[in-house]
């Protein structure tokens, strides 16, 4: 027994392979890890531990560029990064210092980068010149950094939005990154309100204090960072008639007190505190404080007259919270998901990218549909098959082995979680097709001239057949490389498997069909 | 059961030139075809969504009256409409720039909002930007000469010689090219799924060629003992691929999935031009090759 699994070894070896397949694809206790979403993927099936990728299960892909440039190599002696930031955003015409970010220690030296879509390479360079730093170049793109930075930001947005099993990732095409999102079940729609958006909240001051009619704007009395917690959205009710977000302000740095500060001064809360008629009236109200988004005022609101009072008296930065009003439920749900995941770095161009939305009832339709096609695939080369040798003791092995291939891919799959799309279903079509070209190779190499009567001659002509097929396979693999390398849209699967179903081939799969076929042979 | 035997071609009949005449006849017509494309177009093909940008979108059968009930749901003309009978459904196509966005909007979000305004449901739907088109376009080109380039050295490296690897390059050349044409002259696409299967021809194809090369360079026989035993193998597993791709390609074209419909059609011409390439090409200027002492 021991020996003829001994002499059988490729034979063996290709049942191994293919049970731990199996099990791979089938026993419970190799289900998948969750993913970045969180509890309950819902990419996979029940029967199985294959993942589905979006074409097969249903969501949205969307693949977009970070827009912005970057300058290297920038000389700023040992000044702080945050006073550079707001020198080179000061030289900028309508730049925030969200739109400037410095960085010391990347791999090009301390680089300033600039991400706001209307400036252009020269203004940028002028305004670093402006400020008084030299640099070396000026690139289009970011910095790995900020990009790692954007791909944490937008998974605490898909996260806070309570998207499961949502994936975000980086690609390139070898010219540039891309910014890979996918999000299972969800509507294109949805995803992109949710990420179009930098999200950058900060709170203005918009009052005319001095008492002369000219309003002006007083920016970013509370930014991002001066958040301490913030609750969730809440619908509104008898306490407030307004849709809000509850939050707390931070009190290191004073910070908390800075605030308080600022809106007793430009009369926000004043004795009784302030009406805002901003929406009506803007040259007539009182002061207001407004609610802004990437720039744009999200709602303006005054103060009642205990939080003034409070402030006026100082109480209020000891226990720091605070109430941002919006207009709609919606609205409350963003600026409460921004203000946790916290504002992309730069703005992500959804419009220079690519979209795409599979329906889950879509989605479900191509499984079936492509279980099909790969079973009418099957059967189409089994009849040609034994159409041609007319033996099935030469035609069911070579089936069966093309078949194992399918298998084993399947398997690493499921090893792998690598979410099964229609392109990697094309792949294994092509697969069973390069398969069985090969088991042909060999089948007619080895019984070609009459009878194999000894295990020499089986040997020396199987190892002819199998220069050829070697050769094939390696001209397969090289052509294929490239689309594996390159993330050409959704091919990489297809390359992928190619490559790897064609390395089982060689490998494993033909060889094994070596075997049986010498059994079946040398016994005659 | 049908039986399938391989026909057995007499080839001391035909001079190598009758033989070579046929494909490299074809080559030249696919070659017009391609360049004059370029010529016309500025394209070597023509150019899907993929590579250009564009919208498109899949939609529930609207019932009764499907084409009046989409010419009016839309703000532009879709610039195709095609009718999967399979899961009832319809797939329409925008060219960038059809329909007017507010405010650099998105314009596959309009058309979404267009289409569920109608009551349409949406099954599917997908947009690609013109930049991240042309950068495809200049990936996909580069690709496929990488491989090509990889595949013709690997040859070289393979066989030693220069005219059998000349043999098998240019019938691999050929059995990209043809394909290439046969798609223009039948208007369809070229998709990343083509792209995809070109690359997949240039390693598909080369196996029956080697397979040949093998058979009279290496193994014992003569001229066309060796031939018609390659031939018999080599026809065996070129129409085995063909029949898988074709039955793929039926299906996934009336399930209304383009990525397999686009690899699989293009595989099918590629193998079938491998035929033609395989057998008269590579077979004559091997002929020539091992002769050439006799005749000079």
């Amino acid at each position: 027994m021991i020996e003829k699994l001994k002499s059988n070894w490729r034979l063996t070896l290709l049942t191994v392979i293919l049970l731990v397949s199996l099990f791979m694809i089938f026993s419970p206790t190799m289900a998948p890890q969750t993913n970045v979403g969180g509890e309950n993927a819902t990419t996979g099936d029940r029967l199985t531990n294959l993942q589905y990728g979006l074409d097969l299960a249903g969501g949205t892909r969307i693949r977009a560029p970070l827009i912005g440039m970057t300058a290297e190599n920038v000389v700023i002696g040992n000044e702080s990064p945050t006073n550079v930031a707001a020198a080179v955003a000061n030289e900028l015409p309508n730049s925030d210092t969200t739109d400037v970010t410095v960085r010391r220690g990347t791999i090009n030296g301390p680089t300033v980068e600039a991400v706001d879509p209307n400036v252009s390479e020269a203004q940028f360079g002028e305004a670093l010149g402006g400020a008084g730093y030299s640099y070396e170049t000026i690139r289009d793109g970011l910095t790995q950094e900020t990009r790692d930075e954007a791909i944490n930001v937008i998974e605490g947005k898909v996260n806070q939005a309570g998207l499961s099993g949502a994936s975000v990732q980086q690609v390139t095409d070898g010219t540039g990154f891309f910014i890979l999102i996918e999000v299972p079940g969800q509507d294109r729609s949805d995803v992109i309100d949710l990420i179009e958006q930098r999200g950058n909240v900060r709170i203005d001051i918009y009052h005319d204090n001095n008492g002369d009619g000219e309003y002006v704007t007083e920016r970013a009395v509370l930014t991002q960072d001066d958040f301490a917690s913030i609750s969730n959205a809440r619908q509104p009710d008898d306490r407030s008639p307004n849709p809000r977000v509850p939050v707390s302000i931070r009190q290191e740095n004073s910070i908390a007190e800075t605030f308080q500060s600022s809106v007793v001064e430009t009369g926000v809360a004043q004795p009784g505190g302030a009406v805002c008629r901003y929406e009506e009236s803007p040259q007539n109200t009182d002061s207001c404080l407004q609610l802004v988004v990437d720039g744009d005022v999200i709602n303006s609101f005054g103060m009642n007259g205990d939080l003034a009072n409070s402030m006026r008296t100082g109480d209020w930065a000891r226990s720091p919270s605070f109430v941002l009003t919006t207009t709609s439920f919606e609205e409350a749900q963003e600026i409460a998901i921004n203000l946790r995941a916290g504002a992309l770095p730069a703005p992500l161009a959804i419009d220079q990218g690519t979209t795409s939305f599979v329906s889950p009832t879509q989605g479900e339709n191509f499984r079936t549909d492509s279980l099909i096609i790969g079973i009418l695939a099957i059967l189409t080369v089994s009849g040609v098959v034994f159409a041609r040798y007319r033996e099935p003791q030469v035609a069911a092995p070579m089936v069966l082995t093309a078949f194992s291939e399918v298998l084993i891919l399947l398997g690493f799959a499921a090893y792998l979680g690598y979410p099964l799309d229609l392109s990697v279903i094309a792949s294994f079509i092509a697969v069973l097709g390069t398969g069985v070209d090969d088991l042909v190779i060999i089948a007619d190499g080895v019984m070609a001239e009459g009878d194999v009567s000894s295990n020499r001659v089986f040997s020396s002509r199987f190892k002819k057949a199998f220069w050829v097929i070697g050769v094939a396979a390696a001209t397969t693999v090289i052509a294929m490389s490239p689309l594996a390398v390159l993330s050409l849209g959704d091919l990489r699967g297809f390359a992928i498997f190619t490559i790897l179903g064609v390395l089982v081939g060689v490998f494993v799969t033909r060889p094994a069909y070596g075997d049986i076929l010498r059994n079946l042979l040398t016994k005659r | 059961m049908a039986q399938l035997s391989v026909p057995t071609v007499d080839y001391t009949q035909y001079s190598n030139r009758q033989l070579v005449a046929v494909p490299l006849a074809l080559l030249a017509v696919a070659l017009l075809v391609i360049g004059g494309w370029y010529l016309l177009t500025g394209a070597p093909a023509n150019l899907g969504l993929e590579f250009v940008g564009g919208s498109e979108i899949r939609i529930d059968d609207p019932g009764d009256n499907a084409a009046q009930q989409i010419e009016t749901a839309f703000s532009a003309q879709p610039d195709s409409v095609r009718q999967i009978a399979a899961d009832d459904t319809y797939i329409l196509t925008f060219s960038e720039g059809a329909v007017d966005t507010p405010d650099g909007g998105n314009q596959l979000s309009v058309l979404e909002q267009q289409a569920e305004a109608a009551g349409f449901s949406i099954q599917a739907s997908s947009s690609v930007s013109p930049s991240f088109g042309a950068n495809t376009q200049t990936i996909a080109l580069g690709g496929v000469l990488v491989a090509f380039l990889g595949m013709s050295v690997l040859v070289f490296v393979m066989f030693r010689s220069i005219a059998p690897s000349v043999a098998v390059i240019a019938s691999a050349f050929s059995d990209v090219v043809l394909p290439l044409a046969m798609m223009n002259l039948l208007g369809i696409n070229l998709s990343l799924g083509t792209v995809a299967a070109l690359l997949m021809l240039i390693g598909y194809s080369v196996d029956s060629d080697i397979l040949l090369n093998n058979s009279i360079l290496r193994e014992s026989g003569d001229f066309y003992e060796s031939t018609s035993r390659a031939m018999r193998t080599g026809v065996t597993m070129t129409l085995t691929s063909i029949a898988a791709m074709a039955v793929m390609t039926v299906a996934a074209y009336l399930f209304g999935i383009q990525i397999m419909t686009a690899i699989g059609i293009v595989l099918v011409v590629g193998l079938l031009a491998d035929l033609m390439n395989t057998y008269l090409l590579n077979v004559s200027l091997l002929r020539w090759y091992v002769n050439r002492g006799v005749n000079a």
